[in-house]
């Protein structure tokens, strides 16, 4: 589980760090390529060593047989009890001289004629004869020089190679006796395994170093495409003015400059744009104030005219009359267009007070009770009985309110009206349900879209703006709130506003539920 | 009869404001540009001064700011820009009150009015103090010790409706319908600005008032002294 869990951390670990990678790879593929080298060497160094050892073993074999020609030199041939004694003597001459510490002799009689005078067959003591197979007898019997062989033998409970050379050597007599000796290559073994002790030791090192310099030239790989990443990253959350420092002429410079000149090239379009925009929201607010001292002059010489309406004829009189009313619906569409223009332009201060919102509701539900008799709705009222307090601007909060009473006067068909205001610990909250002709889910997605209506075909009865929803969802946003809506046709709609008590407050939530009621 | 003076450069609106005004019965006189204000209100010392604030020649804050070297008079500014800044710069620069366009006659004369009312106090004792200031409401004299401070009637106005209360509180809404008379929703920012010129007239030290003190999420109070 734990192991399981280690691997997987380690494979994304992989698989997410490209300089880890890289790096894992250079000790892998570095390792093999020690790992090869080391064998090749180990084993040329192996050879070069069992060579010289059997090199030398020839010569002081060689020597040997001087040795024993020397002992047996003038010695009568028919004296066999003096013969036996030098054969015996072989053996222990032999295993004294030469520079081998180690060396092993036998000393036997050739079976190619009988041994009839019983002589001896004399051998080192701890040499097991079973090395000496017939096979190899035969062919050093088959030929006048050095035969030799490599052979395994037991030292100190241990399997040892060593190199068996046999010779053929005819005593006086005409005695066929066979010369075996056995070199061990102890010193030779432990001399390979110190080298490839050696070896594997400095390919672990050589491995780190590979490691901790591919580290190295990694890191400073991998460090401009981490820039470019964490700067690309900063141009993406706005930070438009980054650049990539461009170093040197090479291919990480290239990349440098040729994404400067995409940063360059974005910035240059973001600027565009933003200035058709600023250009647009500009145009549109310079309209609206430049349409403001005619309509101001318009709207003085309609009043003029209103006042005195009464002295001219009906037809005129009635013209004037709607002339004045629709004086007041430009003035309130300019209004509206002069707010939603400053919120475009992020030209809207926040100047927000500590505020009772159940007096601002009061006051709102007080303004518009007018117009609720006038269509025969009854305001239902639900506010708790202490004070709801807030920081707010109650302008905004109120004209909120205004919009969401008189829409759901004008939408609630003579049906009661219900506001509720209620708060918790984190927010206030005041929803305004009616239960008129609701809205589908279409319409609710549109419902605060600028010179959106719910239904073209209605009759306008109140002449709203059309703004007077998208200006409360800005005002809502202003103070970090909610305004939220859901509705069922038929069935009626529910407004909810939501505010944080204080700006320090990010998280809430609302105090009441967002959900229409069935009459 | 009151003399109004108007200020403002578009020639249609100017004539129809002329109209207006006229009858609602006030005697008015024109200008079409800044560098024309002074010299017109120096020559004919209206009662009222209607003021646009986008003006050629001199824009209406400098005008603004002039007159208010030597007079006191009352300043209604008029402006299209319902930018706020402008608005708030002109009440700043010594602007009593300001009219947004479009503005129905009406709220323009109903302004206006407000303006000019005297203001009709009957008290047993004319002489009003907060602090170490004095308010006579007879002679409209304002003293600091022996130091004669120079208020405008709305400021004069404004300080007397708190000083006559001592350690009652004024919401911004009170004193809009009180001082201003305002009978709807205005920019409570009206209070707020005339509130600092006022500090800055009678108090020791701005920063740190002693007269006019302000009562964090509800209004302003006259002093505790």
């Amino acid at each position: 589980m734990i192991f399981s869990r280690t691997y997987k951390a380690a494979l994304g670990l992989f698989r997410s760090s490209l300089q880890i990678r890289a790096l894992v790879y250079t000790v892998a593929l570095s390792g093999t390529a020690l790992v090869i080298l080391g064998g090749v060497l180990s084993v040329s160094i192996g050879n070069g060593l069992f060579n010289t050892r059997t090199e030398r073993a020839l010569v002081e074999s060689e020597r040997a047989k001087f040795t024993v020609s020397r002992l047996f030199n003038g010695m009568s041939p028919y004296n066999t009890w003096a013969l036996d004694q030098t054969i015996q003597n072989v053996v222990p001459e032999l295993e004294s001289i030469g520079v081998s510490q180690t060396r092993l002799v036998a000393f036997l009689h050739s079976n190619k004629q009988p041994n009839p005078y019983e002589l001896s067959n004399p051998q080192s003591a701890g040499l097991d004869l079973s090395l000496i197979t017939d096979s190899f007898r035969n062919k050093v019997r088959s030929q006048p020089g050095l035969t030799s062989q490599t052979v395994q033998i037991k030292k100190a409970g241990e399997s040892v190679p060593a190199i068996l050379i046999g010779q053929p050597i005819t005593l006086p007599g005409g005695h066929h006796y066979e010369l075996y000796l056995v070199y061990d290559m102890i010193s030779e073994q432990q001399n390979l395994a110190f080298v490839q002790r050696t070896l594997v030791l400095g390919g672990l090192v050589t491995l780190m170093i590979i490691g901790f310099f591919s580290f190295l030239v990694t890191s400073w790989l991998v460090k401009p495409v981490q820039e470019a990443a964490i700067t690309s990253e900063l141009i993406a959350s706005g930070d438009l003015g980054r650049r990539l420092p461009v170093k040197g002429t090479d291919v990480v410079a290239v990349l440098a400059t040729s994404f400067n000149h995409m940063a360059d090239s974005l910035q240059e379009k973001i600027k565009d744009l933003n200035n058709i925009s600023t250009m647009q929201q500009r145009f549109v607010s310079d309209v609206s104030h430049e349409l403001r001292t005619p309509l101001t002059t318009m709207r003085l010489s309609a009043d003029i005219l209103y006042a005195k309406r009464d002295d001219f004829g009906n037809d005129e009189k009635r013209s004037i009359e709607i002339m004045h009313g629709q004086m007041n619906r430009f003035d309130k569409l300019l209004a509206d267009l002069l707010e939603i223009s400053r919120y475009d332009a992020s030209n809207v201060q926040r100047e927000f007070e500590l505020q009772d919102l159940n007096g601002v509701v009061g006051t709102a539900l007080a303004s518009i009770q007018q117009f609720a008799d006038s269509k025969g709705v009854y305001l239902d009222a639900d506010v708790p009985s202490g004070a709801v307090k807030c920081e707010m601007d109650a302008i905004r909060i109120g004209r909120i309110l205004n919009n969401l009473l008189t829409n759901a006067i004008e939408h609630s068909e003579g049906r009661p009206v219900k506001i509720r205001v209620a708060q918790n610990d984190s927010a206030v909250a005041v929803s305004v349900t009616d239960k008129g002709i609701g809205m589908n889910e279409s319409e609710i997605s549109q419902v605060f879209n600028r010179f959106w209506r719910a239904d073209p075909s209605r009759k306008r009865t109140t002449g709203g703006t059309g703004l007077g929803l998208a200006i409360s969802f800005e005002d809502a946003t202003l103070h970090n709130g909610l305004l939220e809506v859901t509705a069922e046709p038929g069935v009626g709609s529910c407004f909810r506003l939501t505010l944080p008590k204080d700006s320090t407050i990010t998280e809430f939530e609302s105090p009441l539920p967002l959900a229409v009621e069935r009459a | 009869m009151s003399k109004l003076l108007i200020v403002e450069d578009d020639d249609a609106l100017r004539e129809q404001l002329e109209i207006g005004l006229r009858t609602h019965g006030f005697d008015v006189a024109s200008v079409a540009t800044g560098t024309d204000a002074i010299p017109a209100f120096e020559k004919l010392k209206p009662d009222l001064i209607l003021l646009d604030l986008m003006l050629p020649g001199k824009n209406g804050i400098e005008i603004c700011t002039e007159i208010r070297k030597t007079s006191g008079v009352p300043i209604i500014i008029l402006t299209a820009r319902t930018d706020d800044q402008d608005m708030i710069r002109g009440l700043e620069a010594g602007a009593d009150d300001y009219v947004t366009k479009p503005y129905p006659i009406e709220v323009l004369v109903s302004r206006i009015k407000a303006r000019l009312r005297p203001l009709t106090r009957v008290i047993e004792n004319p002489i009003v103090k907060i602090g170490s200031v004095e308010l006579d409401t007879l002679s409209h004299e304002v003293r600091k010790g022996e130091k004669k401070i120079a208020l405008t009637p709305l400021e004069f106005k404004l300080l007397l409706t708190l000083a006559s209360h001592p350690n009652e509180v004024y919401t911004r809404e009170m004193l809009l319908e009180q001082v201003w008379e305002y009978t709807y929703k205005a920019d409570t920012r009206l209070v707020n600005v005339h509130i600092q010129r006022l500090r800055s007239k009678i108090e020791d030290d701005q920063e740190d008032p002693k007269l006019v003190l302000t009562v964090r999420g509800w209004g302003y109070k006259a002093g505790p002294e």
